[in-house]
């Protein structure tokens, strides 16, 4: 066989090669920014929810002034939250004042078995748990790509793709991270 | 030790070798068929082949239509059972697969199946026995477990072992027959052997094609366990799930064998199909490793 035919197939796998490293770390870059989108859509569904549930209880419990507003605040903030660790923080806070909320109208039996409660627990049941569904699909692509990045072969293309590794999301709540199933 | 993450690799590994072995026998029941029968061998192989694939991977693309019409499922919206759907909506969200379609089938037996030729084909049914028998954890590890299913694309792996055990046992159903009304007697060919070596393997290749794929199946149930745990990371809701199914002991009344692979638990009773050729592996044998999975922290 010719030495150019060799060359030029050579040359041609090694191209095929990088296309195929290219293309894998984009589009584990594109995943990571999906699942982050994701998060962030079920994070505004549950904001979105909480004015109707916190007007709820309010009707049955007046005197819990606290609680409400340490949920209207925490959504407050989740709302402006930008940033990944923002984001990240003011999720923890908001579904710790969001327990502490559905502790107080565990108190309440009239509350409870209101049927309009009653929905909005399983709403805001599903919303919990799809945010936490969504964090840990965010995880595993972010999981993923920095692997990506960080081995050989798809390592040595990470500066063509201009393409780096990215931040877990992470909560500080320890009882938010273990309970991904939240229980009401 | 018992990671999900491990299970899956371990059970995508086995499903792997069985395939293989799937095909070994395909070749073998070819080889014997041309070096027995000649002419006649040679000709009976592309119109097994071609049989087959007919066949099953016309039901393969219609799958989904196909299975509603046999369990008599019906398909439901969001307004139908907002709760349901919240839960299909959360594995989806864990799994990052399309939404699929959601199905009921109105039988007191509690059981579930997925198919569709693909995940943006995918339906996944839940029998109303199985709704009312099931809180909010359990009926979340079911729609994981069917869910995994898509994820897996079963629904193609199911159709691939059908394929091959197809060939197989027409392959050897013509040659029998070819044999028995005396094709192969009446044709000169050189070897010696007795007619007996023929028979044997022509019986035994379909026995061994069905075994095959009855363990193809076995391994993708566990391997859609595994899979369900690493969309919801809750063992439990599985386990207890799988519990309430073993209690349970109301069978699937549209029951038939041909879309018993579907089903979350085996719609089929025990007796009827021993070990070896059953479509799941005990749900005891699931339980127990489900149960060591809730009992590693890192799952």
């Amino acid at each position: 066989m010719d030495i150019t035919v060799i060359a030029l197939a050579l040359i041609l796998f090694l191209v095929v090669f990088a296309i195929i490293q290219y293309n894998k770390l984009i589009r584990l870059n594109i995943q990571v920014d999906e699942g982050f989108s994701q998060i962030e859509v079920q994070l505004k569904r549950r904001a979105d929810l909480i004015p109707n549930l916190v007007e709820t209880v309010k009707g049955y419990a007046t005197q819990e002034r606290e609680v409400f507003e340490r949920v209207v605040q925490a959504r407050a903030a989740s709302t402006s939250a930008s940033t990944l660790p923002a984001v990240a923080a003011a999720d923890g806070a908001l579904t710790n004042a969001l327990r502490g909320l559905l502790a107080v109208a565990e108190a309440y039996p009239d509350l409870k078995s209101s049927t309009n409660f009653l929905q909005l627990q399983e709403e805001l049941a599903t919303t919990e748990n799809k945010v936490s569904f969504a964090r840990q699909f965010y995880n595993d692509t972010v999981r993923s790509l920095n692997t990506a990045v960080k081995t050989i072969p798809s390592s040595l293309f990470v500066g063509l793709a201009k393409v780096g590794e990215r931040e877990f999301y992470e909560v500080d709540d320890a009882s938010v991270r273990n309970a991904p199933n939240v229980k009401f | 030790m018992a990671d999900f993450r491990a299970l899956e690799s371990v059970n995508k590994r086995k499903t792997f070798y069985l395939l293989f072995f799937m095909a070994v026998l395909v070749w073998s029941i070819s080889y014997l068929a041309i070096t027995y029968f000649g002419g006649t061998g040679a000709g009976v192989i592309p119109l097994a082949v071609l049989i087959t694939l007919i066949s099953v991977w016309g039901s393969y693309f219609a799958s989904d239509k196909l299975v509603l019409k046999m369990t008599r499922a019906k398909v439901i919206r969001y307004e139908d059972n907002p709760n349901l759907f919240n839960v299909v909506n959360e594995v989806v969200i864990a799994s990052g697969l399309p939404m699929p379609k959601v199905a009921i089938v109105n039988d007191p037996a509690p059981n579930a199946f997925a198919t569709g030729r693909n995940p943006e084909n995918a339906l996944i049914a839940f029998t109303t026995g199985l709704l009312e028998s099931m809180d909010r954890d359990e009926l979340q590890g079911v729609t994981a477990h069917e869910m995994a299913h898509v994820a897996n694309r079963d629904t193609l792996v199911s159709a691939i072992a059908a394929t091959t055990a197809g060939i197989i046992a027409l392959i050897s159903d013509i040659l029998m027959r070819v044999l028995w009304f005396g094709g192969a007697r009446n044709r000169s060919h050189q070897n010696q052997m007795p007619i007996f070596l023929a028979i044997i393997p022509l019986i035994l290749a379909p026995i061994a094609a069905t075994l095959l794929r009855s363990a193809i199946s076995r391994r993708r149930e566990s391997l859609a366990d595994a899979t369900a745990v690493s969309f919801t990371r809750n063992p439990a809701g599985l386990r207890s799930a799988l519990e309430v199914l073993a209690r349970d002991n109301t069978v699937v009344e549209a029951r038939s064998s041909a879309v018993a692979h579907f089903y979350i638990e085996s719609p089929l009773d025990a007796s009827t199909a021993s070990k070896l050729f059953a479509t799941h592996p005990p749900i005891q044998e699931r339980i127990e490793t489900l149960r060591k999975l809730e009992a590693n922290p890192l799952s």
